[in-house]
């Protein structure tokens, strides 16, 4: 998407990218909300629990509620990351015999390291931290659905603060070890 | 008649090409002159298949090659930018197109050492680009397209970010170059040095139209109209 969004133009660019940055500017609340009218109540959502996929109060939610509100942010980076390398590349490279893919794969793709990583982490740390959305279309139960943060709510919740600060450190180191090796990555590159 | 460009148009939007028509023979070396923006880049890159005409006829050897892929078209390019492969040495920027073409490494490495030669780089194979001065990045970029012994090779400013006598050494060393890879040359330039220099023929643009082709000293000596005459006079 970042891609297609930083190199090619068509009517209605605009219009996508505000709608790829959408979830950005919303509450994760309201994501959830969105995410769970969406798998549950609307055609689309009958459709796939007719297909046997089920995502609302799933494993499932969680990664679709992860992605939701992680995926701008990697497109934004992406986005930012293509359009920085000149496309001059690859023509040049097309001009001596490689094709569109190919050029992509031999060219861009290694100048592009940099974002690519980049957004893996940003992305990696945004799911790690998701809640809002994840609890409500995922639900949040006990040895089922029940995410980092939504330990941490809960447990403060029910008063275990023990358990809560466990859960909050492991999520700040965690967060700390990815920008960690983003650092050293980017650093060796 | 190696190259053929027939009536050729080009719609950017802002800038038009208008029935733009040029022939080339075999090893000629075609200079492309003219003010900034009126469209000598834009023949180069549609020539190359970075634009699509909306009329008009590209032939390479006689085959029409208008709308085929960038790929398939056996046409190298040289920017004044150069575009060198940043994460490449300078022996894979050469190799790269090559391998496309040739398996046996052996005989890659073989060429890369033999045009590396010519241009007067084999003591920088194992450098980085980005470590290499103008010039040297320029003669990489030479090397890297004439390598796959292009058709037809396109040079877009290719001496423009030089110092004076970088640029001399650069023209006697591309001229020596497509010589002996027998390459026709299509050279897009402000300066008349590359003109007297290099050019066996030479077309003058304006506004998306070519005004005048012709030897250089033809141009030069009999400009077609007033428009040629200030330009070629007012250098």
């Amino acid at each position: 998407m970042g891609y297609a969004m930083a190199r090619f133009h068509f009517p209605g660019k605009s219009v996508i990218k505000s709608l790829m940055d959408l979830p950005i500017a919303f509450p994760e609340l309201v994501l959830g909300l969105c995410l769970l009218l969406l798998f549950g109540q609307t055609p689309v959502g009958k459709a796939m629990e007719e297909a046997g996929i089920r995502v609302v109060f799933t494993k499932l939610g969680i990664v679709v509620a992860q992605i939701f509100t992680a995926l701008p942010y990697a497109a934004r980076i992406l986005y930012s990351t293509f359009e920085s390398v000149n496309p001059r590349y690859e023509l040049v490279s097309r001009s001596l015999g490689y094709g569109e893919f190919e050029s992509f794969k031999n060219v861009t793709i290694p100048l592009a390291r940099n974002g690519l990583f980049a957004s893996t982490v940003i992305t990696f740390a945004r799911s790690m931290g998701a809640f809002g959305a994840v609890l409500i279309l995922a639900g949040g139960s006990y040895m089922n659905t029940k995410t980092l943060p939504i330990t941490l709510y809960l447990n403060i919740s029910y008063g275990n603060i023990g358990v809560a600060i466990t859960s909050g450190i492991v999520l700040v180191v965690l967060a700390f070890l990815a920008i960690l090796v983003f650092e050293k990555v980017e650093g060796g590159l | 008649m190696i190259l053929e460009i027939e009536n050729l148009c080009v719609d950017l939007g802002e800038f038009k090409l208008n029935g733009v028509s040029l022939k080339a023979d075999r090893g000629d070396y075609i200079v492309i002159i003219g003010p900034t923006g009126s469209g000598k880049s834009i023949v180069l890159e549609t020539v190359a298949g970075f634009y699509k005409p909306i009329r008009g006829k590209i032939r390479l050897e006689g085959r029409d090659i208008t709308f085929l892929p960038i790929e398939k078209r056996n046409v190298s390019i040289v920017y004044q930018d150069r575009a060198l492969f940043p994460h490449m040495s300078v022996f894979e920027n050469i190799a790269y197109g090559l391998k496309k073409k040739e398996r046996n490494s052996s005989i890659v490495r073989e060429e890369v050492r033999k045009i590396a030669k010519i241009l007067g780089i084999s003591h920088l194979l194992h450098r980085k680009p980005d470590t290499l001065s103008g010039g040297e990045q320029q003669r990489v970029a030479i090397a890297r397209a004439l390598v796959v012994k292009p058709k037809l090779l396109l040079m877009d400013e290719p001496f423009s970010a030089l110092d004076v006598k970088t640029r001399e050494n650069l023209r006697k060393l591309v001229k020596k170059a497509v010589k002996k890879y027998d390459t026709t040359v299509l050279h897009v330039t402000h300066d008349f040095e590359d003109v007297f220099s290099l050019a066996n023929e030479v077309a003058v643009m304006k506004d998306g139209e070519i005004v005048q082709t012709g030897r250089p000293e033809e141009i030069f000596s009999r400009p077609l109209n007033d428009f040629v005459a200030d330009f070629v006079d007012g250098d």
